[in-house]
């Protein structure tokens, strides 16, 4: 039975040992951030902070629900000790199966159950956190799913994007210029000068905010592919102020629209690179016209930064999987790709059945096409479990040759301004450069010269390998 | 005395005399960091400045200037925005309005 909502997924959470309910009165204004940020950086557990400074009892912030693997595991019903492959492999089977929605009458939609419309609105009787110290302001979008949609298709896009409370009716946020919802607002708004409608979810199910961060093909309906990977329908209903769907159970629903002549200062924001560095001033502004939200409402939150957390962990799953699919289009042979979730997308790893210059330059190729999230791209051989990084790192270190090993490529206009390393200017022109590091042996290598790695499994017979295996216990060799 | 903060890319970018800012208001409570949109004169010093009020400065990254300004609120503007397009500069749109207004 999948989760439906943020609540249900805490009780499996608790039964597991996964969650700390935090009764303590707790400020919003920075020690909630700094609380989970330091249980991320202990890989701890999710939180519940149940008694929040200056508001109501049962006004909660949660923080980290799939912040681990195991709670991703979890989260897609399976064994909290899943490996990390197995998660990857089980989640590139059902994000392909598509499962339309189930539209839920308005009545029946918890998410209905306390309405503020027009001048009712006032984000200021939630508890938004001011997550890190020096962040713009109270980031109340982090962990959410943002809904745009394309008014001549229909398609209804999910994202994940930064939204902060600018006055008690107005957000301001950052969804990336080369992002879908930009794509978007650019192409079926803009031009015409009218507001986009836009719904920020808050506390959904927690693969609905897995699926928002993965990059589903422009015109694929996510919501479709949430129900696929829960292998149930996600229950949706429909705004009251525009046409967007909605997750029914959700915890919040911020309903605006993104104004196409008026702009208002965001950010900055310690973002999901692990750094705060000067993205602001330089977003969207959204009047909100509506919030819906449950009874004791639950305002999500990632104290995001250094890595890992639920950012992190699922764009490592969500990302890697894509990347995938996108390479073996491409014509790539490729084993696996990993996102090692210490490299925030920033790196990525690429097992290869066939390396050398020209499968690298081919990774390359993929990874530059487009917008471009990532920068640097470790091409390994089949030899090496990309999920081991130690294996990684030893085989980069040995195998890539640093005159004709590394590929590089300039870019304008589509990188990442997020990344930390760019400088003002690359920033602001989206100026950028992706390496590959091609740690393959050469294919036209004669098999006399390719170096034999010198492991257990690899440099021995396997006759020789079998008799150590089998007589293991008889050596007294404890390991 | 109110405490209020407000965000540039640098330091140096601000200048004493009558601005158009967005601050932000730190006074504790469920509204602490709501946004006010207002014109009024900003200095080093307090001296001279008619029922003052502190100003943090914070830089890009965030990063707090180590000593306050202070500001003398004039006007409190309706809109909560300046005119401008998603992702144009919110910085350069405030100050082409205080060109408009005068100010510079």
């Amino acid at each position: 039975m999948a989760f439906n909502s943020h609540r249900d997924f805490f009780e499996v959470l608790e039964k597991e040992g996964e969650l700390a309910r935090v009764k303590k009165e707790v400020d919003w204004d920075g020690e909630a951030g700094a609380i989970g940020r330091k249980t991320y950086e202990s890989q701890g557990p999710a939180i519940l902070f149940e008694k929040v400074k200056d508001y109501p009892e049962g006004y909660r912030i949660s923080n980290g629900t799939t912040g681990t693997w195991s709670r991703v595991a979890l989260s897609m019903e399976m064994a909290k000790k899943t490996s990390v492959r197995e998660i990857y492999k089980e989640y590139e089977k059902r994000v392909d199966i598509k499962i339309p929605p189930k539209i839920l009458k308005k009545s029946d939609a918890p998410c209905k159950e306390n309405i503020m419309l027009g001048d009712e609105v006032d984000l200021h009787q939630f508890p938004m956190p001011l997550i890190h110290e020096g962040d713009g302001g109270r980031y109340v979008g982090t962990w959410d799913v943002v809904i745009n949609k394309d008014p001549e298709t229909n398609w209804q896009n999910w994202g994940m994007y930064r939204f902060m409370a600018h006055t008690k009716n107005w957000l301001t946020g950052w969804p990336q210029t080369t992002s879908q919802f930009a794509f978007i607002m650019n192409k079926s708004y803009l031009p015409y000068n009218k507001p986009m409608p836009v719904a920020i979810v808050l506390g959904a199910d927690p693969l609905s905010h897995i699926i928002a961060t993965a990059g589903i093909k422009p015109y694929e309906n996510e919501a479709e592919n949430v129900g696929g990977l829960r292998g149930q329908a996600v229950e949706l209903v429909q705004c009251e102020t525009s046409d967007l769907m909605v997750p029914a159970h959700a915890e919040i629903v911020i309903e605006g629209e993104v104004m196409p002549d008026q702009i208002a200062p965001d950010g900055p924001f310690g973002e999901y690179p692990g750094y705060r560095s000067g993205t602001m001033c330089a977003g969207v502004a959204v009047k909100v016209k509506a919030v819906t939200y449950r009874s004791k409402p639950i305002v999500t939150m990632i104290a995001l930064g250094t890595p890992p957390d639920d950012s992190s962990i699922a764009a490592s799953l969500t990302a890697a999987v894509a990347m995938k699919k996108g390479l073996i289009r491409h014509g790539v042979p490729v084993t696996d790709v990993y996102v090692p979730p210490e490299g925030v997308t920033h790196l990525i790893v690429i097992g290869v059945t066939k390396g050398g210059t020209e499968t690298t330059r081919k990774v390359l190729d993929y990874f530059t096409l487009r917008r471009i999230m990532t920068n640097k791209h470790i091409v390994v051989d089949a030899d090496v479990d990309v999920f081991n990084m130690a294996e990684v790192l030893h085989c980069f270190a040995t195998r890539c040759h640093p005159g004709r090993g590394i590929l590089y490529e300039w870019y304008e206009g589509r990188s990442n301004s997020l990344t930390p390393f760019y400088n003002p200017e690359e920033r602001r022109k989206l100026k950028g450069c992706s390496v590959a590091f091609d740690s393959t042996w050469p294919p036209e290598w004669e098999k006399e010269i390719v170096p034999i790695k010198s492991s257990f499994k690899t440099i021995f017979g396997k006759e020789m390998v079998d008799k150590v295996n089998n007589n293991w216990d008889s050596y007294g060799i404890k390991l | 005395m109110k405490e209020w903060q407000t965000f540039l890319r640098r330091f140096s970018d601000i200048q004493e005399g009558k601005r158009e800012l967005f601050i932000k208001d730190l006074t504790a409570g469920k509204a602490k960091y709501a946004t006010k949109h207002v014109i009024g004169t900003v200095a080093k010093s307090k001296t001279g400045l008619e029922d003052p009020d502190t100003l943090w400065l914070r830089g890009e990254s965030g990063e707090r200037a180590r000593e306050p300004w202070y500001i003398s609120i004039e006007q409190t503007l309706e809109e909560d925005w300046v005119p401008g397009k998603p992702y144009e500069d919110v910085l350069e749109a405030v100050g082409k309005s205080e060109k408009e207004r005068g100010l510079r």
